[in-house]
């Protein structure tokens, strides 16, 4: 009888063995020799110093920020007004390539699709493996010069002094216990709003230990245990990556569309003066300060997915954004989009809210449009205040 | 069995010659490809048979092994010679196993060979915008048909198991591909979520990767290790029933 009981043993070890294995590679790994402690002042020194300019790496980016999930396949996916809320609600895999201030590419991995962005010197390209279009924009020549004027300006020393006298009046920094993102050790930033109203509970942002380059970023909300939204690298080599990566040309087969950059001086121009006070007007208004803050758009300036959009000068940005899929019909989309505000507005007292854990948005029945990361409450006050 | 495959690429490819342009977007992916290109044949006719054909299959195959001998009562005779039980349990998992690395093989070079038959070949436009030669795309083919093999290991080890449970073959097939049906009707449940890192069907629509600019390896090697991981477990299971059973047929 023991006998037969031996043969067992390896059927209980086998799943045994898997477990430790799993339970060992999920334990934290004990960092061998822990970072230098560094003042808050002092990491973000390394951030604003660090000169990491090349870098492959993976990023993993999940939110749980309490929308609901969007549909990723059906006839409702993909519609514009919901591509780009896919990206920030959905748990997204998607690889980065940098080389130079010049280049860089952006794959967004889908479900047996991609979504790809590359940028070589003044070509910026978007494909869309979905459907298999591919759009085109031309950089302004002088775009690489000025991203490169810019950092001459300032020096790292001061711009990092100069964050924190701004963050300083409402916000707390400290630098919380060390990390590890990609298997890299890193500083953990945090940025604790000292307002007691803010949904936000705390930013921690990660830096790598060895080159400043942030390698992740954390934002829970307040009552919330696990990150409300968190992007992070999952595996990081600081090296040029393969330069023909870069080099995209659109596959035989595929749409490609040119998309015109809007000319501001031009339009600044050419719009009539009623035409530019009205759209002074639908600038959104600041009320109150810091964390507290609450963006207040007036009648009209948003156009929710029911109403008519207003014939405006300007691409509505959810309906030209090329790295969304399926840019081809946008009015069939519509009853999608209504159908999703619907199902994740509330009815409050006068109007609709749309609850998230960090950013609450208050709908009202005249039209204007409430926003903050602030309690309903304090939305409801703002708004009658004016 | 291995003609009952061969027949869905063909199927995919007359019927996408015969019928009108697949507007972009629609049915599997890659679908609108095929008349741009005959090589993404393969790769839609192994889409489409990843859900359910080749687990069918696998099941099968893997789920026939002993309880197939031991349902015509020839496991008895196998067992007189002294080869002893271990081996005989090995042999037969390497059966399952050339069935599971044939089967997507022969899927992937029938639906190439059919689809350069009717539609053009050219450069291969990969998920990530990039063309590839023609050349490179069958290597990829065939890494794609290599990664369906590894994920159909794992279900070939339950199978094994199941039928050293039974004396009744068909028992041991069903519930096999059942179990492969759970598998992925759980890995559809959101609320799952803990979950389906473990199921051994969560990986088997991530072949796509191999179809990126460079080639995403993650996807491979986790597979590689949970497949590695169920064969382990369901194969000592499978030993220690087999090992203790007693052979009355």
């Amino acid at each position: 009888m023991t006998r037969k009981w031996m043969r067992w043993i390896p059927a209980v070890a086998a799943p045994a063995v898997i477990a430790a294995g799993v339970l060992s590679g999920s334990l934290p790994a004990s960092a061998g020799d822990p970072l230098p402690e560094k003042t808050p002042q002092q990491v973000l020194l390394m951030v604003a110093q660090h000169g990491e300019k090349s870098l492959s790496g993976t990023l993993e980016q999940s939110s749980e920020i309490g929308l609901p999930d969007l549909p990723t396949s059906g006839s409702g996916a993909g519609s514009p007004e919901t591509a780009w809320l896919e990206l920030l609600t959905g748990p997204h895999t998607s690889r980065v390539y940098l080389d130079g201030p010049g280049k860089a590419r952006v794959q967004v991995m889908d479900k047996m699709a991609e979504r790809d962005a590359v940028t070589n010197g003044n070509d910026l390209w978007f494909y869309n493996s979905k459907d298999n279009t591919a759009a085109h924009v031309q950089l302004p020549a002088d775009a690489a010069g000025r991203h490169a004027a810019r950092p001459a300006a300032q020096t790292p020393a001061e711009l990092a002094d100069k964050l924190l006298a701004k963050l300083d009046p409402g916000t707390e920094v400290t630098v919380g216990p060390d990390t590890r993102v990609a298997g890299r050790a890193a500083y953990n930033l945090v940025l604790t709003p000292k307002s007691d109203i803010s949904l936000l509970a705390s930013v921690a942002i990660a830096v790598d230990g060895e080159s400043g380059l942030p390698l992740g970023v954390q934002v829970k909300a307040r009552g919330q245990s696990g990150p409300a939204f968190s992007v992070a690298f999952s595996s990081l080599k600081l090296e040029a990556p393969d330069a023909s990566l870069f080099t995209f040309t659109p596959p035989p087969g595929a749409t490609v569309k040119e998309i015109p950059l809007a000319d501001h001086k031009a339009d600044a121009v050419a719009l009539p003066p009623d035409a530019r006070a009205a759209n002074a007007a639908k600038r959104p208004t600041v009320i109150g300060t810091g964390w507290e803050s609450v963006l207040e758009f007036p009648a009209g300036a948003i156009t929710l997915p029911n109403q008519t959009p207003p014939q405006t000068g300007a691409p509505d940005p959810a309906t030209a954004n090329p790295l969304q899929p399926g840019t081809a019909d946008p009015r069939g989309a519509r009853p999608g989009a209504a159908a999703l505000l619907e199902q994740a507005a509330v009815a409050v007292p006068g109007g609709k809210l749309v609850s998230t854990s960090l950013v609450n948005v208050l709908i009202l029945d005249d039209g204007r449009v409430l926003a903050g990361s602030v309690p309903l409450e304090r939305l409801q006050s703002a708004a009658t205040q004016r | 069995m291995l003609c009952a495959l061969a027949a869905i690429p063909i199927l995919i490819a007359v019927a996408v010659r015969l019928s009108s342009a697949v507007p972009a977007g629609r049915g599997p992916a890659f679908l609108d490809r095929i008349t741009q290109n005959g090589l993404f044949v393969g790769v839609t006719a192994l889409l489409v048979s990843v859900p359910l054909f080749l687990p069918l299959t696998v099941g099968v195959v893997a789920g026939d092994t002993v309880a197939g001998e031991a349902g015509l009562g020839t496991l008895r005779y196998l067992l007189v010679a002294p080869a002893g039980r271990v081996r005989l349990l090995l042999v037969k998992y390497a059966g399952a196993v050339a069935f599971a690395v044939t089967a997507p093989l022969v899927v992937a070079l029938v639906g190439a060979a059919i689809g350069a038959a009717l539609f053009p070949v050219g450069p291969v436009t990969l998920l990530s915008g990039d063309s590839i030669g023609a050349a490179e795309a069958l290597l990829r083919l065939l890494l794609i048909a290599a990664y369906l093999a590894v994920s159909l290991m794992g279900l070939s080890a339950i199978g094994l198991f199941m039928s050293t449970l039974t004396d009744v073959p068909v028992g041991a097939m069903a519930s096999t591909v059942v179990l492969s049906v759970v598998s992925q009707v759980l890995d559809a449940l959101p609320q799952l979520d803990w979950l389906h890192p473990w199921l051994f069907s969560h990986y088997w629509l991530d072949f796509a990767d191999l179809l990126r600019q460079p080639i995403a390896w993650d996807s491979f090697l986790t597979n590689l290790l949970l497949q590695g991981g169920y064969i382990a477990v369901f194969g000592a299971l499978a030993y220690g029933r087999f090992i203790t059973k007693d052979v009355l047929s």
